[in-house]
């Protein structure tokens, strides 16, 4: 048993991880933020991927006691109150969720994609989700919903450049 | 399942722990996966996620990747190029920002493209402890701190990863390959396989075939029935054997000629 810290979403954290527990688990199960799923528990899925020191991770992969000290973000963390961030909101537009189980993930994904790439080619897109698996099968509204937030927050950029 | 996890601060207190029994935590894309099975027998780890072995020093054409630095490390670095597209046919994003060079030396086959690449490449890894550096693939297990290489010169180095999809897909055949020419002759060759067998193929027989030779369709088609012999592929979930025996030829040639 060891004392894990964490900041998650802007806010420390501090759980008593097994060897065992996961990042996942830790964040489903202690943490109470049950947006990154349990799919595969493979890395195949990408359903539990969040942010790890800003890099998406499929966190089924990462025991806890190895992060000791890192920054996470997840799904819950985007949000500004009830706004929601450009991503979130581009899906909700463009139905871009069917099930939703595989939403927490792709999204996280996405937003580290535009984060280091703001104008990305819908092949980038594809790229940057490969790892993310929507068993309803679809990636055409959410490449397109990825696209449209890209463009969302291209806007927002360019209006903050003119004021 | 697991019984302890180490987080050491440097290579020797890692290496007494390993001494002592514990196996070995890259970034956790290839053991995790098994250990996330209840059922696995009592195991304890090291991780060498603060052992300080991450980084990627180029000095001159000498290249040398600490066995920590991740997959996505070697994608964002513009200093190798050469390995971008091999990194970029592994896995996807959220496993490459995990995935270790260290531990895709040690991955099952059909994975373990970017080893296949450094064989290609004739990399050396450099054990803990002193020993002199490696040659690749490695004989026997051992704490690796890093893997160097040269940057060979451009279009030198050829790869080719055969999968089911574009992305984020097991290999079928993989071909890795650093070919020099010199006078319209192919004077020096290196030529690793991977999917193709149990373990990385340094396709000998291939290389022998196209030492001296003009690189042409002809020499290139020769070189693959030469290495037929070599190939000893597996059935598995991605491909039959009989499919990736078939197809090895196409994509030699695609590797090497382009086309």
């Amino acid at each position: 048993m060891k004392i894990v810290s964490l900041r998650v979403n802007g806010a420390g954290q501090a759980f008593i991880a097994r060897p065992g527990t996961t990042l996942l688990l830790a964040l489903r199960e202690q943490l109470g933020l049950t947006g990154a799923k349990r799919g595969c528990a493979q890395g195949a899925c990408g359903s539990c991927t969040v942010l790890l020191d800003g890099q998406p991770v499929v966190s089924c992969l990462v025991p806890a006691v190895t992060v000791d000290g890192a920054e996470i973000a997840t799904i819950e963390g985007l949000a500004d109150g009830q706004v929601l961030s450009d991503v979130q909101q581009a899906f909700l537009d463009g139905f871009a969720t069917q099930c939703g189980f595989c939403t927490p993930g792709m999204i996280m994904s996405a937003e580290a994609l535009l984060d280091r790439n703001p104008d990305p080619t819908r092949d980038e897109v594809n790229e940057a989700i490969s790892g993310n698996v929507c068993r309803c099968t679809g990636y055409e509204p959410i490449v397109s919903a990825v696209l449209d937030a890209a463009a969302r927050r291209r806007s927002r950029a360019g209006e903050g450049a003119k004021l | 399942m697991l019984t302890e996890v180490h987080v050491p601060e440097d290579v020797p207190a890692a290496v007494g722990l390993i001494v002592s029994g514990a196996t070995v935590l890259g970034g956790g894309t290839s053991l995790m996966p098994a250990l996330n099975d209840y059922g696995s027998p009592p195991t304890e780890l090291v991780s060498l996620r603060r052992t300080g072995l991450s980084g990627i020093t180029v000095t001159g054409s000498t290249v040398t990747i600490g066995a920590t630095t991740t997959l996505s490390q070697i994608e964002h670095d513009s200093r190798l190029q050469i390995l971008n597209p091999v990194v970029r046919s592994i896995a996807s994003v959220p496993v490459r920002n995990l995935a270790t060079v260290g531990g895709n030396l040690f991955v099952p086959q059909p994975y373990g493209d970017l080893a296949v690449a450094l064989v290609a490449l004739n990399a050396r890894a450099v054990p803990a402890g002193g020993s002199g550096p490696a040659e690749l693939p490695l004989e026997r297990p051992a704490l690796v701190t890093a893997v160097t290489f040269e940057l060979p010169a451009p279009g030198v180095f050829k790869y080719v990863k055969a999968a089911r999809r574009r992305w984020n897909s097991a290999s079928l055949v993989t071909v890795a390959a650093t070919i020099v020419e010199l006078d319209g002759l192919v004077s020096g060759a290196r030529v690793a396989l991977g999917g193709v067998s149990d373990h990385i193929v340094r396709a000998a027989a291939v290389e022998e075939a196209l030492l001296g030779r003009p690189l042409t369709e002809e020499t290139v088609a020769a070189a693959a029935r030469a290495g037929l012999g070599e190939l000893s592929p597996a059935d598995d979930a991605y491909a039959s054997a009989w499919y990736r025996t078939r197809v090895f030829p196409v994509h030699l040639r695609r590797a090497l000629l382009g086309r």
